[in-house]
């Protein structure tokens, strides 16, 4: 494959069928060398099946991928030895220590170079070396199954939504991790259905929605290609703004809480609902204005949220 | 193969096994208390005793003698009912499915007879029972044959026929060396079988199969460990079997290469069922539930517990299709009979079900592709 000198992975085409339901449906992208590649996208959205046709576990239905230059349907044996990977919802032997088990899979690729405690202070686990694996929280289950994907000192890094389930703190945690894997230039593909972690991590983000892929750039791409706007938020604002602004042109949408949300394009734009407010001598306590953010790109690619009714937490910057 | 491989699996699997104690009570403990309680129950039956309502309407010097040879013999322990009272309603009342009335007179028939010697009449013993209760068989043939010795006796002549008896085997076995290879091919069978099955739905569910597959490990790896595995676990409990039956029973079994032969086919046939089963049970409970179906019925109509010539015909006929059967017979044959021929016929058919079993089941077990 010609691109295979440029291209750690490259996807053309791939679908996948399971009966009736085409979960993957023409795909086609590639992950450079050296790159933080994520997959955006909710629930059931194909995400973890075409990762695992990646990972060589799935066949195609059709399409076809490779990994290094080759093909994964026919080359399974020579592209495991060189991938790491965290599976969806990891789990290890409940009654292994979190050093047994980094040990155990390091034999499973025969590595005697593995440097356990490396790993371990990598994964900021060197405390709960000793702890067996069921008496792990969630956010240290996920950095031991960062450890052992990385076992093998693998060219390429598969992590399978690795901070879904996990309280914020715990997150934050699992994402400085990954962010000094990414200063170590490591080749990272990562799916996740939360878009502050894509922004945060990603290289390049791809946006898949039931099967397909509808947009693939970097997160600042992404938002000046499908997002070309300013939030403006005006904060405890008399219901009156809302007609006010709606006369100007805009579409005002009032909150619970009383905040009124507007889409505008220009620095101007602000200017003259500022304005508009002022000439009608309504009070204004307080406003922000901010760059939309992937989770508003994705909705106004496919039209629905990323999360059903999940609350963010905050922006990740 | 990488023997590597199977070394790591093997460990974690120990290391699993040690720390888990609902595995080591199964593996060790229970197949031991099993043996405990059936030697307990079974090991001496010579000393069967019975309590022995007798109603003495009598009351003369030959009720009183019969009374106290039915007291020395050992089997029955007398104890008197009120004279006046309705044996057959004491009875029922009292829930006594057997009792012996000597009727009234009994004693001056007797001593007619024998005095004149009058062929005409005989003394009257009554049994008073409840024919629904299984123990009253035993109690009436020990009954029958007392009396009959004690008529032989009276007779006054040496007896007409009397018996002889000459055993099969080189010596008397009791039930417990019955048992005791019983318990062992139900604790192998029960450990291989569940083991295999539970730990693939339970690794298939955690999704450890899953992070499996993306490792260089390769089915025969995965078959190779689960086996020594199980076979490390058969050698612990048969080990633990034989040690208390040694200690407690005193048993006298044949220890021979025909029983790590056996354990060894033993492991894969179970081992290959647990693993044809593994696609049926998608999850650890209804494995569970898949592992008891198939357990209990094998246990209880392979001989394990009992002589399959107890049963009726055609459970017999049936119990020559399960693979129990020949793991039991094949091991009698070996451990208390000495009966190599037998042994070898078993171990054969048991070699046959194993390779086909386990070839069957390592088939099916595709836990490295679309898990």
């Amino acid at each position: 494959m010609s691109n295979s000198a440029v291209y750690t992975i490259v996807v053309e085409a791939l679908s996948k069928r399971y009966g009736d339901l085409l979960a993957v449906n023409d795909v086609s992208f590639h992950v450079n060398k050296g790159e933080m590649f994520a997959f955006l996208g909710p629930n059931g959205a194909g995400k973890t099946t075409t990762v695992e046709i990646i990972e060589t576990l799935r066949t195609p239905t059709s399409g076809s991928v490779s990994v290094f230059g080759m093909d994964v349907a026919k080359h399974k044996r020579d592209i495991i030895p060189r991938i790491g990977v965290l599976p969806q919802g990891f789990n290890s032997f409940d009654r292994l220590t979190v050093s047994e088990s980094i040990q155990y899979y390091a034999k499973l690729f025969g590595n005697k170079t593995t440097d356990v405690d490396g790993l371990m202070n990598l994964t900021d686990l060197k405390d709960k070396r000793n702890v067996q694996f069921k008496k792990l929280s969630g956010g240290l289950k996920q950095r031991l199954g960062i450890a052992i994907a990385l076992v093998n000192d693998p060219e390429v890094l598969f992590l399978d939504e690795p901070t879904t389930g996990l309280d914020p703190h715990a997150r934050r945690a699992v994402w400085d991790v990954l962010l000094g894997l990414k200063r170590k230039g490591k080749v990272v593909f990562l799916t996740t259905h939360y878009m502050e972690e894509a922004e945060l991590l990603a290289d390049t983000v791809a946006i898949i929605s039931k099967g397909k892929l509808v947009a693939i750039g970097s997160p600042g791409e992404l938002i000046e290609r499908h997002a070309d706007y300013m939030c403006l938020r005006l904060k405890s604002v008399d219901a009156h703004a809302v007609d006010i602004i709606n006369k100007m042109g805009f579409q005002p949408v009032l909150d619970s809480r009383n905040n009124i949300k507007v889409q505008v394009k220009h620095t101007e734009d602000v200017q003259q609902i500022l304005d508009a407010i002022k000439v009608a001598g309504l009070p204004l306590p307080g406003l922000d204005v901010r760059k939309p953010n992937l989770e508003e790109v994705f909705l106004s690619l496919t039209g629905e949220a990323l999360h059903a009714g999940a609350p963010m937490e905050g922006d990740a910057r | 193969m990488t023997p590597r491989i199977i070394a790591a699996n093997l460990t974690v699997r120990l290391k699993t096994f040690c720390r888990e104690k609902s595995a080591m009570f199964f593996t060790v403990a229970f197949p031991v208390i099993l043996v405990l309680v059936f030697g307990a129950i079974f090991t001496k039956p010579e000393h069967l005793n019975f309590d022995l309502p007798v109603q003495d309407r009598d009351q003369s010097a030959t009720s009183a003698q019969i009374l106290k040879r039915l007291a020395a013999d050992g089997v029955f322990n007398p104890v008197a009912l009120p004279a006046d009272a309705d044996a057959g309603q004491y009875a029922k009342h009292n829930k006594l499915n057997l009792v012996l009335v000597i009727p009234h007179g009994f004693g001056d028939v007797l001593t007619h007879r024998l005095a004149h010697r009058d062929d005409k009449d005989s003394a009257v013993l009554m049994y008073i029972y409840d024919p629904s209760s299984t123990s009253v068989t035993t109690k009436l043939q020990y009954l029958n044959s007392m009396v009959a010795a004690a008529n032989q006796q009276m007779s006054g002549t040496p007896p007409f026929i009397t018996t002889t008896q000459q055993s099969i085997l080189n010596k008397k076995y009791r039930f417990i060396e019955f048992f005791v290879p019983g318990i062992i091919a139900m604790a192998v069978m029960t450990s291989s079988l569940s083991g295999a099955l539970n730990m693939n739905a339970e690794l298939r569910q955690k999704g450890i199969l899953r992070k499996l597959a993306t490792t260089p490990i390769t089915r025969t790896d995965w078959l190779l460990s689960n086996i020594l595995y199980q076979l490390v676990l058969a050698v612990i409990s048969t080990v633990a079997i034989l040690l208390v039956s040694y200690a407690v029973f005193g048993v006298r079994l044949q220890i021979t290469g025909w029983l790590p032969l056996y354990i060894v086919l033993e492991v894969f046939v179970f081992v290959g069922i647990g693993m044809m089963l593994t696609p049926i049970a998608k999850e650890a409970e209804s494995a569970a539930a898949a592992a008891n179906a198939f357990l209990f019925p094998m246990m209880f109509l392979s001989g394990t517990f009992f002589p399959v010539e107890m049963m009726p015909g055609f459970l017999q006929k049936f119990a020559r299709v399960l693979p129990l059967y020949y793991v039991n017979e094949g091991l009698r044959a070996a451990m208390i009979f000495v009966d190599n021929l037998a042994a070898l016929r078993c171990a054969a058919i048991t070699a046959a079900v194993a390779a086909a079993v386990f070839a069957a089941g390592a088939l099916v077990t595709r836990w490295d592709r679309e898990v």
